[in-house]
């Protein structure tokens, strides 16, 4: 592999398995400049989470601080739509700094609490248990369509607290939005009409519970609007953020998770010899082997050094968290899958002042997804030759996780 | 009359989320390593502090009562 090989961040071979491509980089430069894409890739474990405890040097407000245009490149008359994306991601919670990320997240901080998210369990485990009902008998099933993105929806649903007959729209608006996360030139068209879709639907829901607040997710925002914390499109963004944060992640958690069990049959008959015991350690590892989440961004706010390097005020920066967990210094044998693994300090959810606000629901899911499976089916088959990921720097995203199995195993 | 608390950050959880900082300040302050550790368990009433320790996202911070070590949470 040539130096310029090493920059091809995009290649389909670094789709199809960022590991030994980000496993080189790591080993060569943890912290590596990218020539040709003009940008930091940073693989280390130390490194990254030095990067992420200190936000007053790297900014998360990639769309105001950078002009970069979207890649892959798309439809050149859809590019007056660009600036429809960046006005919508500029205000959600995730591309704020502080003060203003503070004051926002503590608004809807207690909302995602462990201990709140624990009393979604019964909700969860339920509707884990009413997809499997109707997929068990039928021996097969894709992964991703019939239950890694239902059951999301139907949580995110809840927590909206909108009719339940709403749920197949909210499902469309959600698949428009994860364009956001796609290679296909056209994507623009159905993203901006999902975030228009997203806006539209909250819109109402919002004025409703302005005056009349429950204890939903929309409510709680609605009251920051109330105390000037939020303006009325950060209530409207945020709300399609919690849409598709909450959607797009924990269907690459499930899917990604039970392609790896496939892959290890051992680990799978380990989680399913007790499913109750280690679905919590087995949805960690899940976490760490395969994140749904490869690599998100920053934007050096001053200039600062990192490993030695010099990085400017400005410079864009990926750091990669799909190689951080990889990184030998902490995790022993880290290309092991190993559901029994302790300690485990992955950085799928990050760290620092950003760390992953639905970190207690997507591990509750996970945890539930997994236990149930185990508690109900034997081993399950790929149905398929090979499996497709999208073609995302962002996203470990499948195209779709045909499986099977022997309906009389159990 | 308050009565006075232990208050502990388990390092091996922690991920320098800063909302105890934010919730109890006095209490809770970063070290080098950017993860939060106690500086006072008296700098901040008993609701604050369990405020703190409710809220954290990775379930890091107990609080016990030091006289007896009665816990509070988690």
């Amino acid at each position: 592999m040539t130096t310029a090989d090493l920059d091809e961040l995009f290649a389909p071979e670094v789709v199809a398995d960022p590991y030994s491509y980000f496993a080189r980089l790591r080993e060569i430069d943890p912290v590596y400049w990218n020539e040709r894409f003009q940008l930091w890739v940073i693989t280390g474990y130390e490194e990254v989470v030095w990067l992420l405890r200190h936000h007053e040097l790297f900014s998360s407000a990639i769309m105001r601080n950078s002009a970069s245009p979207p890649y892959p490149p798309v439809d050149p008359e859809d590019l007056p739509l660009f600036d429809e994306v960046r006005e919508f991601r500029a205000d959600q919670l995730v591309e704020q700094d502080r003060p203003e990320h503070l004051h926002q997240r503590s608004v809807v901080h207690q909302y995602f609490t462990p201990t709140a998210m624990e009393s979604w369990r019964p909700f969860v485990r339920d509707a884990v248990a009413e997809l499997l009902d109707e997929l068990e008998p039928l021996g097969r099933m894709d992964v991703l369509t019939d239950l890694a993105a239902p059951l999301p929806v139907r949580v995110i649903a809840q927590m909206m607290d909108v009719p339940w007959e709403d749920r197949d729209h909210l499902r469309e608006l959600a698949d428009s939005i994860l364009y956001m996360n796609r290679g296909e030139p056209y994507r623009l068209r159905p993203l901006t009409e999902g975030m228009r879709g997203i806006v539209e639907y909250a819109a109402p829901l919002v004025e409703e519970r302005l005056d009349r607040p429950g204890d939903d997710f929309i409510s709680i925002l609605a009251q920051g609007e109330k105390a000037g914390i939020f303006t009325r499109h950060q209530v409207l963004v945020n709300t399609g953020l919690l849409l598709f944060a909450g959607h797009e992640t924990t269907m690459n958690l499930i899917c990604n998770g039970l392609l790896t069990f496939i892959e290890h049959p051992d680990q799978w008959d380990l989680l399913a010899a007790d499913p109750g015991g280690m679905a919590r350690l087995a949805t960690e590892e899940c976490l760490r082997y395969d994140p749904p989440v490869k690599s998100t961004q920053r934007i050096a706010a001053e200039d600062v050094r990192l490993g030695g390097k010099a990085i400017h005020k400005g410079d864009r920066i990926r750091w990669i968290m799909a190689a951080a967990n990889r990184d030998p210094s902490v995790f022993p044998d880290p290309d092991r899958f190993d559901i029994g693994r302790q300690p485990n300090p992955h950085i799928s959810f990050g760290s620092g002042i950003h760390y992953c606000l639905g970190v207690a629901l997507a591990r509750m899911e996970g945890q539930e997804v997994f236990r149930a499976l185990a508690e109900r089916f034997g081993r399950f088959d790929l149905a398929t030759e090979e499996v497709e990921y999208q073609p995302s720097i962002q996203f470990r995203s499948l195209k779709s996780l045909p499986v099977s199995w022997d309906r009389r195993s159990r | 009359m308050t009565r006075r608390l232990n208050v502990r950050v388990d390092h091996s959880c922690c991920v320098g989320n800063a909302m105890c900082l934010a919730t109890a300040p006095g209490v809770f302050a970063h070290n080098d390593q950017r993860q939060s550790e106690v500086v006072d368990p008296e700098g901040q009433s008993e609701e604050k502090i369990l405020e703190a320790a409710f809220n954290c996202p990775t379930g890091a911070i107990r609080v016990e009562i030091a006289e007896g070590g009665e816990q509070l949470f988690p």
